[in-house]
Order: C-alpha cells, then structure tokens, then sequence
C-alpha cells in the first residue's frame, strides 16, 4: 500500500482529489475537525503539538499493519499541528481501495490506534480573546 | 541521554528537555534519575510511557547515554 504522511503547520486544503490509482474502487476520507467547545467552554482553538519523528513512524507502522489484514491501495493522511482555529481540520486521512468495505475499516482501525498511540497531544484551548493576542502583530 | 518531555509534562519540568547522564541503566534506575531531577513528575509515572529513538518500549528496556528517550502521557491527537 503506497503511503503519504505530512504533519504541518499549514491548513489542511479542502477538497483533495482522490489518488489517479487503477483498480481503485472506493475513496474514504475523514477530516477531523476543532470543536468550538471544550468542557463545556466556548472555544476559539486548540493547540496541537507533535513529538514529529516518532507520530511519522507510528502513523507508518500503524497503516502499513492494518493493510495486512484490510488490504487497500494508498493512504494519505495530514495531521495539523500548533494552534488549529475552530472548526478547521486538525486531521485528515483518505484511503484507497479496490472496494469501500476494506478502506472503511482501515480508517477506522487508523483513527482508534491513532488517538491510542501517536504521540500528538491537544495541549491547550484558547477562548477568542487569548487567539486574538497570539495573531496580534 | 537526551530526554524530551511533552504536553503537560513541560509544565511541570518547565523544559521541553534534558541531558542527563545516566550510563547503562533499566528502565526502573532511568526513572529514577529523572524523578531525581523533576521531583513533580513521580504523579505521572505510573500513566506515562518511555520511547527510545522514537520507539516505545516496555518495562525490559535498557538505556545508555546514547539514546533519546522521550516521556509520552496519553495522547491526544486526531
């Protein structure tokens, strides 16, 4: 299965088209997005972070072992980092596969282990007024 | 040793890392010589998980001052 990982700082651009793959029957994506709340407060976003190298390695490791057993074509997936607005995506992962039945349960298989085992954490909300004085110039 | 602290685990060192020298030591001796270093994170101990070189390994593990070790709390992301 061909694999594509980014974490970046940049807004993830929606749409994406699917990959040009022969013999792909299905495309499934998923875009995780910031809620606009946390515990019960209004929220204006949240702050990711990411230990890079090894959430690379892991979100590899992870897709490559769930393709054994749900066998799909390509994966692509970005996960935004630092301070995400609300409402803008924090994740996003697409897969490819001959038929929908294997590429859903691959990206639902990625995103359990993903929120058990990659290290990337939400590290803090911020309300509008503590956003505003971090774009302040 | 390198070792990388994360997420809330930088409030309480207030670092985002460390260099300690530890020789050759069992995952036990490694976390006692971090505690020794950052006394607040005995609470988190028993929640957080070691990686070495951007690998997570259990209990078994042994660590020399070549490796980076990296303190992982629960994590968070998606």
């Amino acid at each position: 299965m061909q694999i594509e990982i980014q974490i970046t700082t940049l807004p993830v651009p929606a749409p994406l088209p699917p990959p040009p793959l022969t013999g792909a029957g299905a495309w499934v994506e998923f875009r995780g997005i910031v809620r606009g709340e946390e515990n019960g407060q209004l929220i204006a976003a949240l702050e990711y972070e990411a230990y890079l190298p090894m959430a690379e390695r892991e979100m590899r490791c992870i897709l490559e072992e769930l393709a054994g057993q749900r066998p799909c074509l390509f994966a692509k997936v970005i996960h935004r980092v630092g301070v995400i607005p609300a409402g803008e995506t924090a994740i996003y992962a697409g897969v490819a596969g001959r038929h929908r039945a294997e590429a859903f349960a691959l990206l639902t298989g990625f995103m359990d282990r993903l929120k058990r085992d990659v290290p990337i954490w939400k590290c803090r909300a911020l309300t509008a007024d503590n956003l505003a004085k971090l774009q302040a110039p | 040793m390198r070792i990388l602290f994360f997420a809330h685990l930088k409030d309480v060192t207030r670092c985002a890392e460390l260099d300690l020298a530890c020789g050759d030591v069992d995952t036990d001796g490694l976390w006692r010589k971090i505690i020794n270093e950052h006394p607040g994170l005995e609470p988190f101990r028993g929640s957080v998980r070691l990686a070495k070189n951007s690998e997570y390994v259990g209990s078994d593990a042994r660590f020399t001052d070549s490796d980076e070790v990296a303190l992982i709390p629960p994590v968070s992301g998606g």
